[in-house]
């Protein structure tokens, strides 16, 4: 890594499959991780990922990771990367313990080295008692480990994990985000792609939300949760439309979960105004509580206001 | 105690900042896969029978006093000059040997690759698409050369050993060229032709079949038009009949079908750019769905 160099530093950057602009105007700044990826289905994370790698090419601007240019240093950049993707992705006919060391050697550590990596890294997540099983007969949580292992055997100095935890069961995913936070903790920079929201809010503190491949929200996950908007949850008896229609005319948001509103009130405005309005549209406020907001509001409000 | 218990640990060694051979893994992996098939093993011996033939029949060429009562004459076949190095390396049985091993070894060498979605591992390491092609092209040329150049080459060492004298190399000094220049035509000839098919199909089975039948069809409908028409130029329609008229040409020996052979070369060049140029689409760290 180059001194002081950002994880993420990407200017512009845009990406069109054909006809179809998957990234727009996509600018990222991270100095440190882990930093979480969030978006909708479309949003452009996998595109962004892909992009970093240098498995496509940068149509529009110019980004760094790790201090690397994407476009022309991309060896470098692959060198001080790990990659879990998303995919199910192995080499048949091969053990565990065999394919790590050859993607380590693929890397550019000695075979002896490589190998003896690759065990190292399959103890640390868990597969200690399958490492000489072939892959194929790894069940669907063993190979999330085995990509986790691959990622890991070169010890990079950054690893893009691409739904970490898809298709495993609570245990196997909580171990996962153990074993994420672990490798954090270690120094090692951690970007997560995910869409399950309790996963990115265990293991980073940063996020950067993407959607319809322009960036919706970006920066430290505790203070983006203050922004722009109070979230209060609300009760009402009677007729509840026109009086959220005028809150809508008064710039609020809100989502209902059963008989509970979710009420996303802008900054400027003062909860007085629900009780104004209430006491207008004839509707008895049974329940009003000033809410801690979570990553599904937050997610729920950026990705909302882009629709 | 287990690296996890005492949590994520680092690798104190250096990564190669540029690996010469890259591509030296995949090529390992690839000779240690096919040795792993059912039945290859044995296949593989058995295809060292023909080399073992010609190897026996070079050794007899020299002791003609000693197998005279096997021998009536002196049979034209175990002359030993660049014809007998033709009809080993044009023999149709011996081609027919080559593109069976090129079903053994290659047809999931990209195809498993693709099915399993094993690119994106690759390229997600310092390793460009050349190095990946030179990787998968070097574990067929490993048995490719295997079957061809080194049996050429022990022909001739053997032919000069059992002789005891360099009067043969003298005769024929460009005959260890030939032997060179012949095996690695049907080495890239052989390994472009069945990484191109093995990255047109994520089904190795599939692929097998293409490598098979391709080879065997071109060489049908050979058959079939020349039966009927008797143009000579129609041999330029069969894959064996190319490898056999540039062979026969190398070897300094008559051509199989009167067509130049620079037409046959020149087909098999542009059948090999063809194959390049769609292995250079098909391989992709991505699937991208346009």
């Amino acid at each position: 890594m180059t001194p002081a160099a950002k994880i993420l530093d990407l200017q512009r950057i845009g990406y069109n499959y054909g006809q179809i602009k998957a990234l727009s105007g996509v600018s990222i700044t991270v100095e440190k991780g882990p930093v979480g990826l969030l978006g909708p289905n479309g949003a452009g994370k996998s595109t962004l990922l892909r992009l970093l790698l240098g498995f496509l090419t940068i149509q529009e601007g110019q980004g760094k990771v790790m201090g690397y240019d994407v476009a022309r240093e991309k060896t470098r950049v692959r060198q001080i990367v790990g990659y879990m993707p998303e995919d199910e992705s192995y080499v048949p006919g091969i053990d565990g313990v065999t394919l790590t060391a050859l993607l380590g050697e693929l890397s550019g550590m000695p075979r002896q080295e490589a190998m003896k990596r690759a065990h190292d890294v399959l103890f640390y997540v868990g597969l200690e008692e399958s490492r000489y099983r072939r892959v194929e007969s790894y069940s669907k949580g063993m190979r999330q480990r085995l990509k986790l292992a691959q990622a890991l055997v070169h010890d990079p100095q950054l690893i893009l994990l691409d739904e970490p935890t898809s298709g495993l069961d609570p245990q196997g995913r909580e171990e996962i985000l153990e074993l994420i936070t672990d490798i954090s903790n270690h120094g090692v920079q951690v970007l997560v792609s995910s869409h399950i929201l309790p996963d990115i809010e265990e293991t980073c503190q940063e996020v950067i939300i993407l959607n319809q491949g322009q960036v919706a929200a970006q920066g430290n996950l505790q203070e983006l949760k203050k922004l722009n908007y109070n979230l209060y949850e609300l009760k009402v008896a009677g007729e509840a439309a026109p009086f959220l229609a005028k809150l809508q005319e008064r710039g609020c948001r809100w989502e209902q979960e059963e008989d509970l509103w979710k009420l996303y009130l802008p900054r400027e405005l003062s909860p007085r105004v629900i009780f104004e309005l209430a006491v207008e549209e004839k509707v008895q406020v049974r329940h009003l509580v000033k809410s801690q907001s979570r990553l599904e509001d937050l997610f729920a409000q950026v990705v909302g206001e882009e629709e | 105690m287990s690296i996890r218990k005492k949590g994520y640990s680092h690798w104190e060694g250096q990564l190669k900042e540029s690996a010469f051979v890259a591509w030296f893994p995949l090529t390992r992996l690839g000779i240690k896969l096919a040795f792993q098939k059912r039945f290859f093993k044995l296949f593989f011996f058995s295809a060292f029978l023909p080399a073992l033939i010609f190897l026996a029949g070079i050794y007899v060429s020299e002791r003609m006093e000693d197998f005279r009562f096997m021998i009536q004459g002196q049979p034209s076949f175990l002359q030993i000059t660049p014809n007998y190095f033709k009809a080993y390396f044009t023999n149709s049985f011996f081609l027919f040997l080559l593109v069976l091993m090129m079903i053994f070894v290659g047809s999931g060498l990209i195809a498993d690759d693709l099915k399993f979605k094993a690119l994106q591992l690759y390229f997600a390491r310092p390793l460009r698409k050349v190095d990946y092609l030179l990787g998968k092209m070097a574990t067929l040329g490993f048995f490719l050369l295997l079957l061809s150049l080194i049996p050429g080459w022990i022909f001739v060492l053997f032919k000069l050993v059992f002789a005891g004298n360099f009067a043969f190399l003298r005769s024929y000094p460009w005959l260890p060229l030939a032997v060179v220049a012949y095996s690695l035509i049907l080495t890239l000839f052989f390994a472009i032709y069945t990484l191109t098919l093995s990255a047109l199909s994520s089904n190795s089975r599939h692929v097998a079949l293409m490598i098979f039948g391709i080879y065997l069809a071109s060489d049908i409908i050979f058959g079939i038009f020349y039966q009927n028409f008797h143009h000579p130029y129609l041999a330029l329609l069969s894959l064996k009949l190319n490898l056999q008229q540039v062979g026969a040409a190398l070897f300094g020996e008559k051509l199989f079908y009167p067509v130049p052979w620079g037409w046959s070369l020149l087909l098999l060049i542009m059948l090999m750019g063809l194959g390049l140029a769609i292995l250079n689409r098909r391989i992709r760290s991505v699937e991208v769905v346009k």
